[in-house]
C-alpha cells in the first residue's frame, strides 16, 4: 500500500473548490462551511506531511504510476513540506478573516480561494517543470480573479497590469521550457540535474538561454526589482484577505528558484554556474533599497505593506544567492516570518480601513482608533522593522550572521532604518493624530482573532527559535544535496498494489 | 495524370489564396475583407483536401470539416458584428 | 541563579498587570506596579553581600538561539548591580511620584505598563551576559521610550519628539547590532565574559575601527552625545516622571553603561581616546552652554543632562583607570540629583501650570519645601562641596588636569572643563534663583500655587537625602558600591583613590573654586550672554528633523515614481529587457545555428503561405488601431498557422488551433463592442524605438534559437511516449495519450484553469455596467433586425451536424486526431452560433443555461476518474483499458482515460459557454434598459 496523503494538499482544495462551484443555490453559509472545512483540514494534513519529511526521506509520488522522468511526480522533501505548512497556517486565519464579510460582494470567492490554494500547494509539490507551469497558471488565473474580487476601478487597473505581465511571463515560461527540453530532453527537475551532471547536454548554450529565461519568469513571480512594479499596485488594490493570502505568492517564485538552484543554477557542472549569481545579488540588494524607499514614500498603509513584501523579497533573494546552507537556513526562517507578518499587516490594514470609513487606509489624520488596533500595529511594526525581540529581529540577526557581506549589511540595516522611520511616521499619524472627542469604535475581539493567530505564530517563532533554526538548517542541507534529490526522484519504484 | 492535375490545382488554389489575402489586406471596405477571409477559409479547405489526396491519407479531412464549420461561424459572427455590433444579444 | 531571572523578568511579566487592572482604580494600578518592582529591588539587595562584599559574579543562562550565539544569559557583577539599583530604586520612586503626578484623565494603566516594560528593558541591558541579548534589550528601551515619550499622543510636540528619539536611538541600535555581530564573529562568541577577556584580540583586528565606530554610534545616540544630542531636549514632551526616569537615571545612561561595559574590550587605543574624549568634551561644553539659555525648566535640565553625560563620556575617553572610576561615580551622583531635579520641575509645573522660567519667580513663598529640596539638588549639580556632585566633579577636574594625551594642547582640557563647570554653576543658580526668588509674576499670584501632596514629595526627599549622605560620608555610603562597580568596569585591579571631601589645596580644588566663583559671575552678568545667544541662529531640532524626514519622503516618492511611473508599457519593457539581453548574449556567442539535422525541403506553396502569414502579421501590427481589421488580419495568421501544422504532420495541433481560433475571434468581437473602434496614438518616438529594439532582438533571437534547437536533436523522453503509447496507454494517438494519461495531471490542471477562468470571469462581469455605442464605427445606426430568419434557420441546421462532428472527434480521440478539448470547443462553438443567430432568450428557453455546475462537473468527472485508481491501490490517475467485443460494433476499446477525456470535454463546453454567454448577457441587461 502506498500513502496518498501527499495528494491531499492538491486534491482537497480542488474538490472543495469544485463542490462549491456545483452548489447552484449559492447558499453563503454552505459555501463558507465547505471552504472552512477544507482549509482547516489542510492544516493537519500539512503537519503530517511535514513530520513525514522531517524524518529526512524524500517521498516521491508517481502520478498515473508512470516512471519518472516520463510521468509527472510529486516530490515531498523538507522544503516543500515546510512551504505546505506555511500555506496551511496562513490560509486558515486569512479565510476566517474573509468570512467576516470580505467574501461578500461578488460571486465565487470561496471556490477561487480553494483554487488559489490548489495552485500554491501544487507548485510546492510538483517535481516536474511543465507541471509547475500548469500550477503557475492555476495560481495566476485564480489570483487574478481574487484580486478583482469586489471590483472597483483601482482594482481593474492594477489587475490588468498584473494579468498582462504575468501572461507575458507565462509565454516566456513556455518558451524557456521548450528550449530546456531541447537542451536536456527532459522536463523533470531531477532529471534536468541528472542530465547536466552526466554531461548529456545537447548544447550548453540552449541550457543557458532556457535557464536564464526561466529565471526571468521566476523573478517576475517573486517580484525582483525591475520585474516588481506590478506588485505594489496589485497588492494594495486587493481586499485585505486576498492581499494577505498573496503574501505567500512571491514566495512561490522564490521557491522555484530555490528548488532549481541546486539542480540548475548553482550546480557545479552546470553551464549556468556562476552566471546568474552576480545579477541576482545586485538586483536583490537593489530591490531591498528601492522597496525601502517605496515603504517610506507610501501614502497608504496597504501600499506600505505591499512595498514591505518587496523588501522581504529582496532580502530572501540575497540569502538565496549567497548560496550557503547557513544563508539558506536563515532565509527560510526569515521567509516564514515575513509571510506571516506581512499577511497579518494586510489583515490589520483591512480592519483599520473598515474603522476609518472613507479615509480608509490613507496615512492621514483621522478619527480615533481602538487601542487594541494600536497595540497590534505596534507589535507588527516591531516585527516587520526587525526590532527585538520579535521574529523580525531574529530573522535579521541570523541573516546578517550568515551573509557577511558589507553591501548586504549596509543595505539591510539602512533599509531597516527607513522602515523604522516610515512605520513611526505612519503609526503616529494614523493612531496618534486625531481630532479630539468621539470615543473610538471598539473592535470586536473576533475580528482581530485571525490576525492575532498570525502574530502568535510569529511569537512562537521567537520562543522556539532554536528548534526552528535546526529545522531550517536541515531543510537547507537537504535542499543543497542535489544528488540525494536526483536519486530519490529517479529511483522511485513502480507501485504494485 | 493525377499528379499533374494535383500540381495544377495546388497552383490555382495558391493563386486564389494570394488574391484572397490581398483583398483582406487592402479591403477597401470591411465587407470586402470579411468576404475575402471567408474565401480564404474555402481555399484552405480545398488545399487540405488536395494535400490529403497528395499524401494518400484521409487523416486531414477532419481539419477540412472543421474549417468549414468554423469558417461559417466566424463569418456569421463578423457579419452580425457589422450589422448589430453586439453578436450575442 | 533564578534570582537573576526574577530580577529582570519580574517587571517584564508585571508590565501586563497595570493595563489589566486599570478599571480597578488608580491606587490599585500604582500598587500593582510598585509591588513587583519592590520585590525585585529586595531581591537585588539580597544579593548585595555576595556581589558587593565577596565580589562574586552571579550568572544565569538559558539557551535561546544558541546556533546564532543568542543566549538568555544574565550576569550580576558590580557594574550591573549598581545600574540595577539605580533602575529599580529610582524606578520605585518614580512610580510613587508618577501616581500623584498623573491627571485623572490620563490612562494610568497604559503609563505604568509602559514604564514597567521600559524598566525591564533597562534591567535587561545592564544584566545581559550576552552581547546579542544586550542588543535585544537595548532596542527594547528605544521602543518603550518611544511609546512613553509619545504618551500624550494628542500633542504634536510629543509625537515629533518621540519619533525623533526613536529614529536616532533606533539607528544607533542598528549600528550597535552590526558592531556586536562583528565583535562576536571576531571573538567567536557573544558571551560577555569571553568578549571582555579578548580585548587584545579585538583591538588588534583589522576591523577594530569599524567595530568601535559602530558601537560608539549606538552609545552616542543613546546618551545624546554631540552631534546626536538634539533628540533629548525634545523628548521632554514626555510626562515628567518619564523624564525623571528615562533622562536622568536610565535610558541615557544606557549609553555610558555600554562604554563602561565595553571598557576592557574596546578601550585603550588612540582611536578610542580621540573619539570618545573629544565627543565627550564637545558635548560637555555644548550642553552646559545651551542649558544656560533654556527658558523651559525641563529643557534646562535636559541640556544639563547632555552636558553631564558628556562629562562621563569624556572621563571614559580619557582612558585612565582613575577616570573610569570617576565616571562610574558620576553616574551615581548624576542619577540622584538629576532625578530629584526633574521631579521638582514636575512639581512646579504641576502646581503652577507652567515650566517657563520667565513666567516663574518667588515661589519660595508658595513652595518652601520644594524650594529647599530643589536648592540642595541644584547645588549638587553645580558641584558645591558637601554634596555628591562635588566629589565626582573634583575627581573629574583632577583627571582633566593631568591628562597627558593631547600633547601640546594639554592645557585645553582642564580649561574647557573649568569653563563647563562655570556654566554648570550658572545654570544651576538660574534654576534656583529665577524660580524660587525674586518677585512673583502677576499670573502666578492669581494661581496661588501650593505644596503638592506629601507623598509626591517623598521621592524627591529620598533622593536629596542621598545627595547629602554621599556628599558628607562618601566612603561609608557609596564606597563599597563604587569599588565593586569600578572593579567590574575595569575588569581588574582598582587604582588608588580616596573618597574624601578634603584633599588639600590642590589643582582640582582650585578649579572647583574657580568654577563656583566664575559660575556666579556668569549668572550675575548673564544679560550680555543672553543677548549674544539671541543673535545666534537657534535651529529648532524637531522642525529640521521633520523637514528632513519630509524631504526624504518626498525624494523617495519622486524617485520611486520616476522609476515606477505606473505605465504598463514600461512594466512590460522591463520584463522584456532581460529577455532581449539574453537573446543578444546568445546571438553574440555565435553558435553554429544550423546543426546536423537536415532541413525539411520546402515547396512553393509553403513559401507562399509563409509570405501571406508574415504580411498578415505585419498588417495586424500596422493596422492595430482599426480593431476589426486587425482582428481579420490575425484570423488570416491563425488560419495559415493551422495549415502549417497540417503540412508538418501535426493534425491534433491544427484542429486545436482552428477551434481555439474561432472562440478567440468571438471573444474579441464581444469585447470590441464595448471598446472605441479606433485606438489612440499615445506612444512617443522613444517608446517606439524601445519597442522596436525589444521586439527585433527577441523575435530574431527566438527564431534563431528555435532553428538551433530543432537542428540539434538529442535524446529526449518522447521516445518513451511513442513506445509506450499503445502498450501502456492503450491509444494509438500519442498526443492524446500524453494528454489524458502520461501527463493527465497537467491536463487536469489545465481544465481547472479553464474552470477558474470561467468562474472568475463570471464573477468579474457580475453587476458590471458598460456604456453601449448607439452607432456603428461609421456613425450609422445599427441594423434593426436582431435575428435574421435565414441565419436562424441555417444555424439550427448546423447544430446537429456540428454536435455529430464533436462526438466523432471526442470518441476517436484516443486513437486518431481529436479528443475532448477539440470536441468541447466544437460543441461550444455550435451552441454559441445559436446565441448569435437566435439570441440569448431563444437559447435559454431551450437549453439549461446555468453553466457553473457544468464546468465543475466536468473537472470533477476527470478528477474522480483519477481518484478511482486509488481504490485499487494505484497512484492517482493510473489508467486502465480493456478491449471488449460488442455485438454489431465489433471489437471496441474502453479506457479509463476516455472518461477523463469526457471530463475535459464537459469542462471545455461549460467554460466556453459560461464565458461567452456571460459576455453576451452584459448587453442583454443594458440594451433592455436602453430600449
Amino acid at each position: 500500500m502506498i500513502s496518498h496523503l501527499i495528494m491531499a494538499p492538491v486534491l482537497l482544495p480542488l474538490f472543495a473548490g469544485l463542490l462549491i462551484l456545483l452548489e447552484v443555490r449559492q447558499r453563503l453559509w454552505l459555501r463558507r462551511a465547505t471552504g472552512l472545512i477544507a482549509t482547516a483540514l489542510l492544516l493537519p494534513i500539512a503537519f503530517l506531511l511535514w513530520q513525514q519529511a522531517a524524518a529526512g526521506d524524500i517521498t516521491v509520488y508517481r502520478l498515473g504510476n508512470w516512471q519518472p522522468p516520463f510521468g509527472i511526480v510529486l516530490v515531498l522533501d523538507q522544503l516543500s513540506a515546510m512551504m505546505l505548512l506555511i500555506t496551511a497556517l496562513l490560509a486558515l486565519p486569512v479565510y476566517l478573516h474573509a468570512c467576516r464579510g470580505d467574501d461578500q460582494p461578488g460571486a465565487n470567492f470561496h471556490s477561487l480561494f480553494q483554487f488559489q490554494l490548489l495552485g500554491i500547494n501544487g507548485a510546492f509539490l510538483t517535481g516536474d517543470l511543465f507541471n509547475l507551469f500548469v500550477f503557475f497558471e492555476v495560481l495566476l488565473i485564480a489570483s487574478y480573479a481574487l484580486l478583482m474580487h469586489g471590483q472597483g476601478p483601482q482594482r481593474a487597473k492594477a489587475g490588468l497590469h498584473y494579468v498582462i505581465l504575468n501572461l507575458a511571463g507565462s509565454s516566456l515560461f513556455l518558451f524557456g521550457l521548450g528550449l530546456l527540453y531541447a537542451a536536456t530532453g527532459t522536463l523533470n527537475m531531477a532529471d534536468v540535474g541528472r542530465v547536466i551532471c552526466a554531461g548529456e547536454l545537447v548544447s550548453p548554450l540552449l541550457l543557458q538561454v532556457s535557464g536564464a529565461l526561466l529565471l526571468v519568469v521566476f523573478a517576475l513571480k517573486a517580484a525582483l526589482l525591475p520585474l516588481s512594479f506590478w506588485l505594489p499596485g496589485a497588492y494594495s488594490a486587493a481586499s485585505a484577505p486576498v492581499a494577505a493570502l498573496f503574501a505567500i505568492m512571491t514566495k512561490v517564485g522564490l521557491y522555484a528558484i530555490w528548488r532549481m538552484w541546486p539542480l540548475l543554477y548553482g550546480l557545479q557542472d552546470s553551464p549556468l554556474h556562476g552566471m546568474v549569481s552576480p545579477w541576482l545579488w545586485g538586483l536583490a540588494l537593489a530591490t531591498i533599497a528601492f522597496a525601502a524607499l517605496g515603504v517610506l514614500s507610501a501614502q497608504r498603509l496597504a501600499v506600505l505593506a505591499s512595498w514591505l513584501v518587496l523588501v522581504s523579497v529582496g532580502t530572501l533573494m540575497a540569502a538565496l544567492t549567497a548560496s550557503t546552507p547557513a544563508a539558506w537556513a536563515a532565509g527560510f526562517y526569515y521567509m516564514i516570518h515575513s509571510t506571516f507578518a506581512a499577511a497579518a499587516l494586510f489583515l490589520l490594514v483591512g480592519l483599520i480601513s473598515a474603522h476609518r470609513g472613507v479615509l480608509a487606509d490613507q496615512i492621514e489624520e483621522g478619527s480615533g482608533l481602538s487601542p487594541l488596533l494600536g497595540l497590534l500595529f505596534v507589535v507588527l511594526a516591531v516585527m516587520l522593522v526587525g526590532l527585538p525581540p520579535l521574529s523580525g529581529f531574529i530573522g535579521k540577526l541570523v541573516l546578517l550572521q550568515a551573509v557577511p557581506e558589507a553591501a548586504f549589511w549596509i543595505v539591510l540595516l539602512l533599509a531597516s532604518l527607513l522602515l523604522l522611520i516610515a512605520f513611526s511616521r505612519a503609526g503616529s499619524t494614523v493612531f496618534w493624530r486625531h481630532q479630539a472627542g468621539g470615543k473610538p469604535a471598539t473592535l470586536p475581539l473576533a475580528a482581530a482573532a485571525p490576525l492575532t493567530f498570525l502574530l502568535l505564530l510569529c511569537v512562537a517563532m521567537v520562543v522556539l527559535a532554536a528548534p526552528m533554526m535546526n529545522v531550517a538548517a536541515s531543510t537547507a542541507e537537504q535542499l543543497a544535496n542535489a544528488q540525494g534529490y536526483i536519486d530519490a526522484v529517479l529511483g522511485a519504484a513502480e507501485v504494485m498494489p | 495524370m493525377l499528379s499533374f492535375a494535383l500540381n495544377a490545382a495546388f497552383v490555382m488554389v495558391g493563386i486564389a489564396m494570394l488574391l484572397g489575402s490581398w483583398r483582406v489586406l487592402v479591403g477597401p471596405s470591411l465587407t470586402d475583407r470579411v468576404l475575402a477571409l471567408d474565401t480564404l477559409y474555402i481555399n484552405s479547405i480545398a488545399l487540405i483536401v488536395l494535400f490529403g489526396i497528395y499524401l494518400g491519407t484521409s487523416m486531414y479531412f477532419e481539419a477540412a470539416l472543421l474549417i468549414a464549420l468554423i469558417g461559417f461561424v466566424s463569418t456569421v459572427a463578423v457579419a452580425k458584428y457589422l450589422l448589430r455590433g453586439d453578436i450575442i444579444e | 541563579m533564578s534570582v537573576l531571572f526574577a530580577i529582570v523578568l519580574l517587571p517584564l511579566i508585571a508590565a501586563l498587570l497595570p493595563r489589566l487592572v486599570q478599571s480597578m482604580g488608580r491606587s490599585t494600578v500604582a500598587i500593582v506596579t510598585a509591588l513587583p518592582v519592590l520585590l525585585a529591588l529586595l531581591l537585588l539587595l539580597g544579593t548585595a553581600p555576595s556581589v558587593l562584599v565577596d565580589g562574586e559574579l552571579l550568572q544565569a543562562a538559558v539557551p535561546w538561539l544558541p546556533q546564532a550565539g543568542l543566549m538568555l544569559a544574565f550576569r550580576l557583577d558590580g557594574l550591573a548591580w549598581l545600574f540595577a539599583l539605580l533602575i529599580l530604586g529610582i524606578g520605585l520612586l518614580v512610580i510613587v511620584y508618577g501616581h500623584y503626578y498623573l491627571e485623572k484623565s490620563d490612562s494610568g494603566g497604559r503609563f505604568f505598563s509602559l514604564l514597567l516594560l521600559f524598566m525591564a528593558a533597562m534591567l535587561g541591558v545592564v544584566c545581559s551576559d550576552n552581547l546579542l541579548l544586550l542588543v535585544v534589550f537595548w532596542e527594547l528601551t528605544s521602543i518603550s521610550s518611544f511609546l512613553l515619550i509619545g504618551y500624550w499622543s494628542g500633542q504634536a510636540a510629543a509625537r515629533k519628539g518621540a519619533r525623533m528619539a526613536l529614529t536616532l536611538t533606533g539607528a544607533g541600535g542598528l549600528a550597535l547590532l552590526a558592531g556586536v555581530i562583528l565583535i562576536g564573529q571576531t571573538v567567536g562568541s557573544y558571551d560577555l565574559g569571553t568578549v571582555l577577556a579578548s580585548g587584545d584580540l579585538i583591538r588588534s583586528h583589522a576591523l577594530y575601527p569599524l567595530m568601535l565606530v559602530l558601537v560608539l554610534l549606538g552609545v552616542f545616540t543613546k546618551s545624546a552625545q554631540f552631534p546626536f544630542h538634539f533628540w533629548l531636549p525634545h523628548a521632554m514632551s514626555a510626562p515628567t516622571p518619564v523624564s525623571a526616569y528615562l533622562h536622568s537615571a536610565t535610558m541615557v545612561k544606557a549609553g555610558v553603561f555600554l562604554l563602561a561595559r565595553f571598557y576592557p574590550a574596546l578601550a585603550g587605543t588612540d582611536l578610542w581616546f580621540v573619539l570618545v574624549s573629544s565627543i565627550g568634551l564637545v558635548t560637555l561644553l555644548l550642553g552646559a552652554w545651551m542649558a544656560l539659555f533654556r527658558h523651559d525648566l525641563k529643557g534646562l535640565l535636559a541640556y544639563s543632562t547632555i552636558s553631564h553625560l558628556g562629562l562621563i563620556t569624556l572621563l571614559f575617553g580619557l582612558s585612565t583607570r582613575l577616570a573610569a572610576v570617576a565616571a562610574v561615580f558620576h553616574v551615581i551622583n548624576h542619577a540622584t540629583f538629576k532625578a530629584s531635579l526633574f521631579m521638582a520641575a514636575g512639581i512646579i509645573d504641576h502646581e503652577t501650570g507652567t515650566r517657563d522660567i520667565r513666567k516663574l519667580g518667588g515661589l519660595r513663598r508658595y513652595l518652601p519645601h520644594t524650594m529647599a529640596l530643589a536648592t540642595v539638588a541644584s547645588m549638587a549639580m553645580a558641584g558645591v562641596p558637601l554634596l555628591n556632585g562635588f566629589l565626582s566633579k573634583e575627581m573629574f577636574f583632577a583627571e582633566a588636569a593631568d591628562t597627558p594625551l593631547y600633547g601640546s594642547l594639554n592645557w585645553l582640557v582642564p580649561t574647557l572643563a573649568t569653563i563647563a563647570g562655570m556654566l554648570s554653576v550658572a545654570y544651576s543658580l538660574r534654576f534656583v534663583h529665577d524660580v524660587f526668588f525674586g518677585p512673583v509674576p502677576a499670573a502666578l499670584v492669581a494661581h496661588a500655587p501650593h505644596e503638592p501632596r506629601r507623598l509626591m514629595r517623598v521621592p524627591v526627599e529620598v533622593l536629596v537625602l542621598l545627595c547629602l549622605a554621599v556628599g558628607v560620608f562618601p566612603a561609608v555610603v557609596v564606597g563599597p558600591l563604587l569599588a565593586a562597580a569600578a572593579t567590574a568596569t575595569l575588569g581588574g585591579e582598582l587604582p588608588e583613590y580616596s573618597l574624601a571631601i578634603w584633599h588639600g589645596l590642590n589643582v582640582p580644588f582650585l578649579m572647583s573654586l574657580l568654577a563656583l566663583t566664575g559660575g556666579v559671575a556668569i549668572y550675575v552678568w548673564r544679560a550680555p550672554l543672553f543677548a549674544l545667544q539671541r543673535r545666534w541662529p537657534r535651529p529648532h531640532a524637531p522642525a529640521i528633523f521633520e523637514q528632513a524626514v519630509q524631504a526624504l519622503v518626498a525624494v523617495a516618492g519622486r524617485f520611486v515614481r520616476f522609476i515606477d511611473n505606473g505605465a504598463l508599457q514600461r512594466y512590460v519593457s522591463w520584463l522584456m529587457l532581460p529577455v532581449a539581453l539574453i537573446m543578444l548574449a546568445a546571438m553574440a556567442s555565435r553558435p553554429d545555428w544550423l546543426g546536423e539535422h537536415a532541413l525539411t525541403p520546402v515547396d512553393g506553396l509553403s513559401i507562399l503561405a509563409t509570405i501571406v502569414a508574415v504580411l498578415a502579421a505585419l498588417a495586424t501590427v500596422v493596422l492595430r488601431r482599426q480593431r476589426l481589421v486587425a482582428l481579420l488580419m490575425i484570423s488570416v495568421v491563425g488560419l495559415i498557422v493551422s495549415l502549417a501544422f497540417l503540412r508538418l504532420s501535426a493534425p491534433d495541433l491544427a484542429l486545436t488551433q482552428l477551434s481555439v481560433e474561432v472562440v478567440t475571434v468571438l471573444l474579441l468581437m464581444l469585447a470590441m463592442y464595448f471598446l472605441p473602434s479606433r485606438g489612440v496614438i499615445e506612444s512617443t518616438w522613444w517608446d517606439r524605438s524601445r519597442d522596436l529594439f525589444l521586439s527585433l532582438s527577441i523575435g530574431v533571437g527566438v527564431g534563431l534559437l528555435a532553428l538551433f534547437a530543432m537542428t540539434h536533436p538529442g535524446a529526449t523522453i518522447s521516445t518513451f511516449f511513442i513506445d509506450n503509447s499503445i502498450p501502456g496507454g492503450g491509444g494509438a494517438n500519442v498526443v492524446n495519450v500524453i494528454l489524458v494519461d502520461f501527463r493527465g495531471f497537467d491536463t487536469l490542471g489545465e481544465i481547472t484553469v479553464l474552470a477558474i477562468a470561467a468562474a472568475g470571469i463570471y464573477a468579474l462581469l457580475e453587476n458590471l455596467g458598460l456604456c453601449l455605442p448607439i452607432y456603428d464605427p461609421e456613425g450609422r445606426p445599427w441594423a434593426k433586425d436582431r435575428s435574421p430568419l435565414v441565419l436562424q434557420m441555417i444555424s439550427r441546421a448546423v447544430l446537429p451536424i456540428a454536435l455529430l462532428v464533436a462526438m466523432y472527434i471526442l470518441v476517436r480521440g484516443h486513437n486518431m486526431p481529436g479528443g475532448g478539448f477539440i470536441a468541447g470547443l466544437i460543441t461550444a462553438v455550435a451552441l454559441v452560433l445559436q446565441y448569435v443567430a437566435s439570441g440569448v432568450h431563444w437559447v435559454h428557453a431551450r437549453v439549461p443555461h446555468n453553466y457553473h455546475p457544468l464546468v465543475a462537473f466536468g473537472v470533477l468527472l476527470a478528477g474522480l476518474t483519477g481518484l478511482a485508481s486509488l481504490l485499487l491501490g494505484y497512484p492517482f490517475l493510473t489508467s486502465t483499458f480493456e478491449y471488449i467485443y460488442w455485438p454489431i460494433v465489433g471489437k471496441f476499446e474502453l479506457a479509463s482515460a476516455m472518461l477523463f477525456d469526457l471530463g475535459v470535454y464537459i469542462t471545455v463546453v461549460g467554460a466556453t459557454l459560461l464565458i461567452l454567454a456571460r459576455l453576451g448577457k452584459l448587453s442583454v441587461v443594458e440594451q433592455e434598459e436602453g430600449n
